[in-house]
């Protein structure tokens, strides 16, 4: 017992310990799936048209943008990584679930009607479905993907870039890369797209000066197929106050009425020049706290740089946005 | 006669009964009034959590966190206790079951007389081991029970029901299976603890040795994690599972980070045991 119970002793610490890496090591990283070759534009196209059908998954946000810190802001704004938990159904029936360590934040839609759920607040808003303004959450990797597609496709280069592993399933790396004419801050955008379901799994966009992407949405953890239709209807919980969303009137955005945004330039460059116009004070942050103080024969302002983008608010009321460093957004301010 | 002899020296290795051994390291572990002393304490944590919710909860409107989500559902009362005396508390009770198993009675002179006993060495390191379980089961479970009931009375609970973080609610049974598995869990987790306690123990006479390792261990590993640079290290470090605790009130309940932490758990028991094993078996008083 003693002359063979040390080594054996020893051997199982050792287990416990090689256990413990083989835990720390993150799966996946496999090798790349061997898939029948597709153009981008036929990719692009069965993406637009894909229609996965009902779904479970676990979609992770790793956000480098370096936004910084304003009130208001959700949590998930701010560097770092964020974890939802999604369902889908048929007929534009959804659950998503934004936990945190201690709470969690559920939205809910059966098609017609909406409910949010705040666990530290303990309301429920509810409405009809036409009221809520966009379609879901924008964590949605899908719509996300299918936007910037969209909306990006005359001034890039478009490739697919062989295959990858998301959440356990094979898909295309699609590239979505900036003409070498564009002057902005985007590197690339990657979209893995199922290679069954041609649905987007993943989005990682890439800035300049920096190997590490900007932003990371993915699937973690995705499967396929029927869905409790439980899942697509929430009872208010008793103790929990209950609001009515007021009804908007479709394309009533908020914000956007007494503001009149004019673009200048077009692709990644375009820069977003707004007159700020007779807002309530309430509604603008402390810029003196997140800026630092530029000027110009533009005039003078404050800008505000992060990862992705830059935003110029100057002191007579305008504001110009964009994917782009600051000299671009000055040039606009003065055209 | 000569079969006596023949069975002698086997009987004197194998010694007494295990089932003897254990109850005789329970009723040590049970009579000794720290331990009492112990589970009292952890009786108070669930009343002065549950009576600081409801005075708050008539003054105002709930709080926010863990803790907030007591306020008038009372069943979640169990698991906010836990949670929070995960934290410090119970991995201070189980290091010090374990500080007394070993490096206490190596201090007090005791150990010897087991070392030379009629025990074979394996057994001596099973009953310690589950003189330090009854004592993580035994924290667990009171902590579980009192939090039950003081949530059903002193809180008062919704129509029977649990309101789950994610608001949707569970009835009294399944909410039991809830509360039931956050006391199994974090049974499992405080086994963990309580493997590495042992293991420092052995390897040491003086108890407080055993209750700085484990505390700072803890405390370190709360640091560690709070420290960007070094987030690589958090996959290793038992302690950041421990937030797992509250997804027991989520529904769907989902158990990627229960199942994670239960399997990082079993590696540092797996390795306490280990060393502990390795450590007595040639151990002299």
């Amino acid at each position: 017992m003693r002359r063979f119970g040390r080594p054996v002793a020893a051997a199982v610490a050792v287990a416990g310990l090689v256990g413990l890496g083989l835990l720390a090591v993150p799966a996946g990283a496999g090798a790349q799936p061997e898939l029948p070759p597709v153009t981008p534009e036929e990719l692009v196209r069965s993406v637009l048209e894909a229609k996965p059908g009902p779904f479970a998954g676990t979609v992770e946000a790793e956000n480098a943008l370096g936004l910084p810190a304003l009130p208001g802001l959700p949590a998930a704004a701010a560097d770092g990584t964020s974890t939802a938990r999604v369902w889908a159904g048929d007929e534009r029936q959804g659950r998503v679930q934004l936990p945190t360590s201690d709470s969690e934040r559920t939205f809910v839609t059966d098609g017609a009607t909406f409910w949010t759920w705040d666990s530290d607040t303990r309301e429920v808003t509810t409405g009809s479905r036409a009221a809520q303004p966009g379609r879901g959450p924008a964590v949605d990797p899908a719509t996300a993907a299918g936007e910037l597609i969209d909306r990006l496709g005359g001034s890039s280069t478009l490739a697919v870039d062989g295959t990858a592993e998301v959440a356990g399933r094979p898909a295309y790396e699609l590239v979505l890369a900036p003409q070498p004419t564009e002057r902005t801050l985007l590197r690339e955008i990657r979209i893995a797209v199922d290679a069954e379901k041609r649905m987007p799994l993943r989005l990682v966009v890439l800035a300049n000066g920096s190997p590490d992407p900007a932003l990371r949405i993915g699937f973690t953890d995705v499967a396929f197929g029927p869905q409790d239709p439980a899942l697509f209807t929430f009872t208010p919980p008793p103790g929990s106050t209950v609001r009515t969303a007021p009804a908007e009137r479709p394309g009533n955005r908020r914000g956007a009425p007494n503001a009149q945004v004019r673009t200048v330039g077009d692709g990644w460059d375009a820069v977003h020049v707004a007159e700020r116009g007779a807002q309530a004070p309430g509604n603008i942050p402390d810029l003196d706290r997140i800026g630092t103080r530029v000027s110009g024969p533009w005039g003078s302002g404050r800008l505000i740089t992060s990862v992705v983008g830059s935003v110029l608010v100057t002191d007579d009321g305008r504001i110009a946005a964009g994917a782009v460093p600051e000299q671009v957004l000055t040039e606009a301010l003065t055209r | 006669m000569t079969a006596a002899t023949a069975t002698g020296p086997a009987a004197t290795v194998r010694g007494a009964p295990l089932g003897r051994l254990l109850g005789a390291e329970l009723r040590w572990v049970l009579r000794r009034p720290r331990t009492i002393a112990f589970l009292v304490l952890f009786a108070l944590v669930p009343v002065v959590i549950g009576a600081g919710v409801a005075i708050a909860d008539r003054a105002g409107g709930p709080g926010r966190g863990l803790i907030g989500a007591v306020a008038g559902n009372g069943l979640v009362l169990p698991v906010a206790a836990l949670t929070v005396s995960l934290a410090l508390l119970l991995p201070l009770a189980v290091a010090m079951a374990a500080a007394d198993a070993l490096a206490g009675e190596s201090a007090a002179g005791t150990l010897r007389g087991l070392l030379v006993a009629p025990v074979g060495r394996l057994r001596l390191v099973v009953m310690k081991a589950f003189g330090v379980l009854v004592v993580a089961a035994a924290a667990t479970l009171v902590i579980a029970v009192l939090g039950v009931l003081c949530g059903l009375v002193v809180v008062g609970w919704a129509e029977g029901q649990m309101v789950t973080l994610s608001g949707t609610t569970l009835g009294f049974g399944e909410a039991m299976g809830r509360v039931a598995l956050a006391a199994a869990w974090t049974t499992g987790q405080l086994l963990a603890v309580g493997a590495v306690a042992l293991a420092v123990s052995s390897l040491t006479e003086h108890p407080l040795v055993v209750l700085a390792a484990v505390l700072g261990g803890v405390i370190v590993s709360g640091v560690l994690a709070a420290i960007p640079a070094l987030s690589w290290l958090q996959p290793y470090l038992l302690t950041t599972g421990w937030s797992a605790g509250a997804d027991v009130l989520r529904d769907p309940l989902p158990l990627d980070g229960l199942g994670e932490s239960t399997l990082r758990a079993l590696c540092y028991l797996v390795v306490g045991a280990g060393v502990t094993v390795a450590r007595m078996l040639r151990r002299d008083a």
